[in-house]
């Protein structure tokens, strides 16, 4: 077993004792999210060594994409280059990030055990629990005289080069996943190699690697299927000639895949359930087409609901997908008093999520009441986006909120129900502050959704409201002309003080009202 | 001293700028960048003095970009810290562009020139020169993008100006960049002349985000919007005191912009990126050649060449008409696409749906 020696050193063991060991107790997959010279490639050797796991690189499955005909290179360029991505591209990045997972979710489910290095390491299997997620940094001094031993480059030239790969590779993450590279909230672990060896930090992450937190549970190996199966019907629509060009986003649960697509895509996107028919595992396929999404966040569904029917209502006139996030506050599936899933090479336990009916487990949408026939009004009104379960508090919800997706709003409903009313309040309030704060989208609870966002009495009074003051406004311009052209016109310091003054504050007053006026006008008319 | 020149306003004139502001909000909305390239040229063409319809413009685009920047704001796309540094110089260019405006309008008065011809010279001269850049840069790039199956424009700029390294370099957290000083206060400068000159202070603000500063796209629109507030309240305020805003034209292109924003925003959402692009140069193009006709006209009012007054009348009318076509064109192009999209919304049920694996049925509706 592994020991501390002097408190510096690990003691070292046998490959085969590590080998067993990582086999039987340990997490199936490290994830090290690694800077240039910053010593990532390294630690991930070491700790495959240590744990006789796989090493794989992101260049190796790079090279793999670019074989399959996604233009990795080209997405590459237009990022470094700061090119704004056309649909083209995007659509590539969305193969890209598809091909990475499902590349990744293959190997698990045929019982590989794999230390993954690169730069988006840590974001390429969201919502799996057992992934590991490791960042690995080094001083800048150090990483400069790496820069410069290795590649026979002067200090300056060195530094230089360092600082423009390290943007490079922030802008690479920024724009396939919307984070920050840097934000430590996304990894398990942070390792200095300046502090730490390699050697040592490798012993460490071997440790780490052991403890219950990063054992797969039933549901972050349901998650790992779910996330092969989406992963598996977006590279088959972007293979497939007749869908290849649709901008399409593809969510699994329990064997129910959703897709949505832009309007502009319908006739191509016609052709997606004949694409996905041959692909194992999908229970239900549901095609929507939409131009954004709305995430509906709430633990429990009632498809009655008043809030779900104006969530439809704003749905229809925004042409967008609902997402329903049902949040479980602390209700993890854990393994009986927190021991590690005993894992068996073989792929049984990775079935794709797709259990055969005879041995199928309870799916989400069965245990939760009224979840199956909200989702079921949501497809009859066209409007479902899929459904995902999210298990823990706001951290945990952004963590695993899929940023790269375009979202237009989230409604949050009933959630901490468990709270007493008065602290259930709050903690809603908390919950809109922060994910309005970090993902910067509008945030609403669902009861204000109609005052909000629908047409009303509040809406019909605002729109005589601003129209009543424009047309005030207007009748008095247009009444008197001539008494105004004077008045913005009039002589001396003092005059033309007073006129640009008028004139300063007239024009966003009359701006606001005519703007209120048509836009209240508009939204009865339903086109926003 | 400006009163005498404010048109006098009948409802025909009335009509034609709410439907200038009408086309000029819907180019707005659907290329997000403003509309004054078509709405200045318009009223000029409807008699009104160029530093007149500059003014009102430029009046109009601060409550219009106050209203904007709030929305955007909401959805996180202004980066303060980026507006608050290219304000800096932005002011600077707006009070240049009043400053110079004035001198020539005022020079052009006492010529007994027209009415400011010197000052609507300078203005159609700038507008050509500078539109004509932007819009040949366009139709090049989106034929460039097309052959080379590339992601954007060229970003030549961007790999000189890394060439050069400029410190000091500030990091813009929201934008999500790290861009040079000088190079910032360059841009600024730039959009507050071109905002004080000809009001559309976003064509150079939006590409200098976008492509010299790397700014992504929406984010670039927001900021320009929010810098815009500023830019439009410190140029309203200046032409306010030199008593040059008639606030009648920037009530009626009010009421045409406002509507049109919304139904060009709108059209955003269901047109390909490459043909906005397009029309928006094409839509350029064409009031370069509107406002390149009646560049004549304020040649021979200042005297520097020889042509027969009674010629100015039908070239102005030849102005007019092809700066209307280009918007009834582009205007009309737009609305066919979003009122297409939006009937067809209307009957297009969302969802194909089917369950194989559980009933083999391939069900779908459309």
């Amino acid at each position: 077993m592994c020991g501390r020696s002097a408190g510096i050193a690990w003691v070292e063991e046998t490959g085969t004792q590590r080998a067993d060991r990582g086999r039987s107790e340990t997490t199936k997959i490290v994830c090290i999210s690694r800077g240039s010279h910053g010593y990532g490639i390294e630690l991930a050797k070491k700790l495959a060594s240590r744990l006789g796991y796989a090493c794989l690189a992101r260049e190796a499955l790079t090279d793999e994409a670019t074989a399959a005909g996604i233009p990795v290179g080209r997405i590459e360029t237009a990022i470094v280059k700061r090119r704004p991505l056309t649909e083209e591209l995007e659509i590539a990045v969305d193969r890209f990030k598809a091909f990475v997972t499902e590349a990744l979710c293959e190997r698990l489910v045929s019982g590989d055990r794999i230390i993954y290095h690169g730069r988006t390491g840590h974001l390429v299997l969201p919502g799996i629990s057992h992934v590991m997620r490791v960042r690995a940094i080094a001083a800048m001094e150090e990483r400069i005289r790496l820069a410069m031993t290795r590649m026979n480059l002067s200090r300056e030239k060195a530094k230089r080069y360092i600082e423009e790969v390290e943007e490079d590779r922030r802008r690479w993450v920024k724009t396939l996943y919307n984070v920050e590279w840097d934000d430590p909230a996304l990894y398990d672990v942070v390792i200095n190699t300046q502090h730490l060896s390699v050697p040592n930090a490798a012993a460490v992450l071997t440790e780490m690697a052991q403890l219950p937190e990063f054992q797969p549970t039933p549901a972050s190996i349901q998650a790992v299927g779910d996330l092969l199966l989406a992963a598996r019907c977006r590279t088959a629509i972007g293979r497939d000639a007749r869908t290849a060009m649709v901008k399409a986003a593809v969510r699994a649960e329990m064997g129910r895949v959703s897709v949505t697509y832009l309007p502009r895509h319908a006739a191509q996107a016609a052709a997606i359930p004949d694409v996905l028919e041959k692909i194992e595992g999908i229970k239900s396929l549901i095609c929507t087409v939409a131009t954004t999404n709305i995430l509906f966040l709430q633990e429990k569904f009632d498809p009655d609901s008043e809030a779900l029917g104006d969530l439809i209502d704003l749905a229809e006139k925004w042409n967008a997908a609902v997402e329903l996030v049902r949040l479980s506050a602390g209700e993890k599936p854990a393994m009986p008093d927190s021991q590690p899933l005993p894992v068996e090479s073989g792929a049984r336990e990775y079935d794709g999520g797709i259990l055969e009916d005879d041995q199928a487990e309870p799916s989400s949408r069965e245990e939760v009441p009224g979840l199956a026939e909200t989702i079921d009004r949501l497809i009859r009104a066209g409007r479902a986006g899929g459904v995902r379960t999210l298990y823990g508090g706001p951290q945990e919800l952004l963590q695993n909120l899929d940023r790269s997706r375009e979202c237009s709003l989230i409604v949050v409903g009933d959630v901490f129900l468990k709270q007493p009313e008065m602290v259930r309040r709050r903690m809603t309030r908390d919950l809109i502050a922060v994910l309005a704060e970090k993902l910067r989208i509008p945030v609403v609870e669902s009861s204000a959704l109609k005052a909000r966002y629908l047409f009303g009495p509040r809406q019909i009074l605002a729109l005589c409201g601003y129209g009543l003051a424009a047309l005030l406004i207007y009748l008095g311009v247009f009444s008197f002309q001539g008494d105004v052209i004077a008045f913005l016109t009039s002589p001396g310091t003092l005059g033309r003080i007073t006129a640009a003054a008028a004139v300063g504050v007239a024009t966003p007053l009359v701006a606001w009202c005519l703007g209120g006026f048509y836009r209240n006008v508009l939204r009865l008319i339903r086109m926003e | 001293m400006a009163g005498s020149q404010f048109i006098d306003l009948n409802w025909l004139a009335a009509l034609q700028v709410v439907f200038l502001g009408f086309i000029g909000g819907t180019l707005s909305g659907f290329i997000g960048s403003g509309g004054a390239f078509f709405m200045t040229p318009g009223m000029m063409n409807l008699g009104v003095p160029g530093p007149i319809a500059v003014a009102s413009n430029i009046t109009h685009k601060f409550g219009k970009a106050l209203v904007g920047s709030k929305k955007h704001g909401e959805l996180g796309n202004v980066d303060k810290k980026l507006s608050f540094f290219m304000l800096i110089t932005s002011i600077i260019g707006v009070r240049l562009a009043v400053s110079i405006m004035k001198v020539l309008f005022e020079g052009g008065e006492h010529e007994g020139a027209g009415g400011g011809a010197a000052a609507n010279l300078y203005i159609s001269l700038v507008f050509v020169f500078f539109l004509l850049t932007v819009s040949l840069a366009m139709l090049m790039d989106i034929a460039g993008s097309r052959k080379k199956r590339s992601a954007g424009p060229s970003t030549k700029i961007v790999s000189f100006l890394n060439r050069l390294y400029l410190p000091p370099f500030i990091r813009f957290e929201v934008a999500d960049v790290r861009a040079s000083l000088w190079v910032v206060l360059i841009a600024g400068l730039g959009t507050g002349y071109m905002a004080g000159t000809i009001g559309v202070g976003g064509f150079i603000g939006v590409p200098a985000m976008i492509y010299v500063l790397g700014v992504p796209a929406a984010v670039a629109a927001g900021t320009e919007l929010y810098l815009a507030v500023f830019n439009g309240a410190w140029g309203a305020l200046n032409y306010a005191y030199e008593g040059l805003v008639d606030i009648r034209l920037t009530l009626l292109l009010y009421t045409g912009s406002l509507v049109g924003i919304y139904i060009g925003a709108y059209g955003t959402k269901v047109v390909r990126e490459v043909f906005i692009r397009l029309v928006t140069a094409l839509i350029i193009l064409l009031c370069v050649v509107s406002r390149a006709i009646s560049v004549p006209i304020y040649l021979q009012q200042l005297g520097y060449i020889k042509l027969d007054p009674s010629y100015n009348p039908i070239l102005n009318m030849i102005s007019t008409a092809v700066l209307y076509a280009s918007g009834i064109a582009g205007g009309g192009l737009i609305l066919f696409f979003v009122f297409r999209a939006y009937f067809q919304r209307r009957r297009v049920e969302a969802s194909l749906t089917r369950t194989p694996a559980v009933s083999g049925a391939a069900g779908q509706t459309a």
